[in-house]
């Protein structure tokens, strides 16, 4: 009996053939509305599925390799087989199935796709951590990946896909809302540094400001994004109507100013808490020797507070950009567009596909950045 | 020449130093000694201005300090701690260079003073590319000591500098700042509160308790007639007569004549090692020599022990 060495891939297998066992591969309806009819991975081409199960039983055997390096290969290997058999096979299975159906019907995709796709890419994401792979070899295997994506999707694979179907429908506005909801991020997270590294200088100078400051921020945090987006809209309006001049630069109760507000208030408490945390954990007898050396207060600052608190207070501004991507979703409740735009959309139309063309981009430029303030902390701590 | 005229500070509502004078001569190796908390680390970094006093005025070389800008008076005054407080984000070179570098010198002028740094406190050309947490506890403070050198300052200031090294390189870093000392004539305060320290670098001691100057003068005069029963305790309690020892060279006792004895003793060794080789070899006497082995004289055991006309 061979011994197990990799308990994760093991479990993403037996999950993956769980799926395929029990769940739809695809789902085809007669409209947007109606309720469809579930297919299963055995139902659909035979090239694609057949790579689909090879690879599952690939992840199972790879999770015995004793071999670290061999095993990091082997998991890759299956597991792209495993990627490129339920997206390949979605998109040939539901051109099949469209061929059959009126052209208002609808093949969504099942929960099977989505739990073979997951396993895969968690597959790879283990092999990679494990394997402790180096920053080139990471970023090529995310450019393989996307490349074979846009490449499929460009061949026009996917065409007959509910996703892509309502994508195509909103073509032209998704750019346009995805610099809006990159504009409400970048405008939050500046305003809040604006606002927060002073408060942090004021926290760190007047012990006595920080309760208050910090519990202020910290009731803030305690309303719920929906509620804060609404309470906003009132003051905001009837400042406007007051000064024509706010109302001259685009400020009104609803759109972008009342969002990027809120945004910031959401963003001000962890910012200003890993700014406050950071500086305040700068070595004292190191600030000590600095001030009796001769350093002045700017270049005990600019020179040794700040470079080693440098990690503290990107980990706080990684924290910070990721909460606006995803709190910036809610942004378009009061119209201040954004991504979020989609997800409202299609829960109101009912249009599951749509949801998921604004969900995966947030999710999508969450990792991005988190990728970004990562790579940045490795460079700070280098020295460290 | 540093003094201090009445200085009192309080932190709160306890009283750290009180009504508390002393004058320090230039080129004297100073060393303040009492126990944790008598306030010998507050009256130090009164002379840098970290901490000012309440009441009372300091001079450094005739000027107020109240009058001078604090960033200007460091910058002229070497400082040592004693975690070193290095930074951790610079190499040990940049660390030695951070006064230099702040008084903007140029690249020349750094890399000049690097070498001749490196060179006065041995240290090992490989340290200066690495970062502190490379370093040991020895070859940091080492670091530590050039960065307090690094501008040649008048005065250096040393707070319990060596008290968390281990013995050897405790040692090796009396030696060398008691031999730079000798050298450059540079003024040195320096606060310890292990006694044995204090004697061995010594010139001027001054002996602290609750925030008050109890005693002050030479180590020897402070050994041989403490002030109070807090001073005899501090200073040695039992072993008061055999620190004695360690103050007064051979030189001193030496008779003329020659001995029947093969053992050898150097002019400059102090009378507690003359003790010691004396035990060690079971001979009441000793020949005395100079650097080159050539006799000069004979030490006898009687002579240490009526010594007192000797200091």
């Amino acid at each position: 009996m061979p011994n197990l060495h990799n308990r994760v891939l093991l479990t993403l297998s037996c999950l993956g053939f769980a799926a395929i066992f029990s769940c739809g591969f695809l789902n085809h309806a007669q409209n947007r509305l109606a309720n469809g009819f579930a297919y299963s991975v055995f139902q659909g081409p035979a090239y694609e599925a057949s790579a689909a199960m090879a690879g599952l039983c690939g992840l199972a055997i790879a999770s015995f390799v004793w071999n670290e390096g061999h095993r990091a290969f082997a998991t890759i290997l299956a597991a792209g087989l495993i990627l490129w058999g339920s997206i390949a096979g979605a998109g040939h299975f539901a051109a099949i199935l469209m061929q059959a159906g009126p052209p208002a019907a609808r093949v969504s995709l099942g929960p099977a796709f989505w739990i073979l796709a997951s396993v895969s890419l968690l597959a790879i994401v283990d092999a990679v951590q494990r394997g402790n792979f180096g920053l080139f070899v990471r970023i090529s295997l995310g450019a393989v990946l996307c490349a074979g994506l846009i490449g499929m999707t460009a061949a026009g694979d996917f065409d007959h896909l509910a996703l892509v179907r309502e994508f195509s429908n909103i073509r032209s506005i998704f750019l346009t809302e995805l610099w809006r909801h990159l504009g409400l991020v970048g405008a939050a997270v500046i305003a809040a540094l604006i606002i927060g590294v002073p408060l942090t200088v004021l926290v760190l100078r007047k012990k006595a400001a920080a309760g208050f400051v910090f519990a202020s921020l910290g009731i803030v945090q305690t309303i719920p994004s929906i509620a804060l987006f609404g309470v906003l809209i009132a003051p905001m309006t009837r400042l406007s109507e007051a000064m024509p001049f706010l109302r001259a630069l685009g400020i009104n109760g609803t759109g972008p100013a009342p969002a990027i507000l809120a945004l910031t208030l959401y963003a001000l408490l962890p910012l200003v808490r890993s700014f406050h945390t950071g500086l305040s954990e700068v070595a004292l007898e190191v600030k000590d020797a600095a001030a009796a050396i001769g350093f002045d207060a700017r270049q005990m600052f600019i020179e040794v507070e700040l470079p080693l608190a440098l990690p503290a207070l990107l980990s706080g501004l990684r924290v910070v950009t990721i909460q606006a991507i995803g709190l910036a979703s809610v942004a378009a409740l009061i119209g201040a567009g954004g991504l979020g735009t989609f997800i409202f959309q299609g829960i109101g139309q009912y249009a599951l596909d749509l949801v998921l063309i604004g969900a995966f981009p947030i999710i999508l430029l969450a990792l991005i950045a988190n990728f970004f303030f990562e790579t940045l902390l490795g460079l700070a701590r280098r020295r460290l | 020449m540093i003094v201090l005229c009445n200085v009192s500070k309080t932190f709160g509502a306890t009283p750290a130093v009180f009504d508390f004078s002393l004058k320090i001569e230039s080129g004297s190796f100073f060393v303040l000694v009492g126990p944790s908390g008598c306030g010998k680390s507050t009256v130090l970094r009164m002379i840098n201005a970290m901490i000012v006093p309440d009441k009372g005025e300091i001079e450094v070389h005739n000027q107020n300090i109240r009058t001078i800008d604090p960033e200007k008076l460091r910058r002229g005054i070497g400082y040592v701690i004693q975690s070193a407080g290095l930074f951790p984000h610079w190499t040990a070179a940049d660390n030695i260079l951070a006064v230099p570098h702040l008084l903007k010198w140029s690249p020349s002028q750094c890399a000049a003073r690097l070498d001749a740094l490196v060179a006065l406190l041995s240290i090992d050309r490989a340290l200066l590319a690495r970062y502190p947490r490379q370093l040991s506890g020895g070859q940091q403070q080492r670091i530590g000591v050039a960065r307090a050198l690094a501008a040649d300052p008048d005065i250096v200031l040393m707070d319990e500098p060596f008290a968390a090294l281990d013995p050897v390189s405790r040692a090796a870093l009396q030696d060398e700042i008691a031999a730079i000392h000798a050298r450059t004539a540079k003024t040195i305060v320096f606060v310890t509160h292990d006694m044995d320290e204090a004697l061995r670098l010594a010139t001027g001691l001054a002996v602290m308790n609750n925030g008050r100057l109890i005693q002050t003068g030479t180590p020897a005069a402070i050994l041989l007639a403490p002030a109070d029963d807090f001073v005899r305790g501090f200073v040695g309690g039992e072993d008061l007569p055999l620190r004695l020892l360690d103050l007064v060279p051979v030189r001193k006792l030496m008779k003329r004549g020659n001995a029947a004895v093969a053992a050898t003793i150097a002019a400059g060794a102090s009378l507690k090692e003359a003790l010691n080789l004396m035990l060690a070899r079971r001979s009441s006497s000793l020949c005395v020599v100079d650097e080159n082995g050539a006799r000069l004289g004979v030490i006898h055991l009687a002579d240490i022990i009526a010594r007192r006309d000797a200091l």
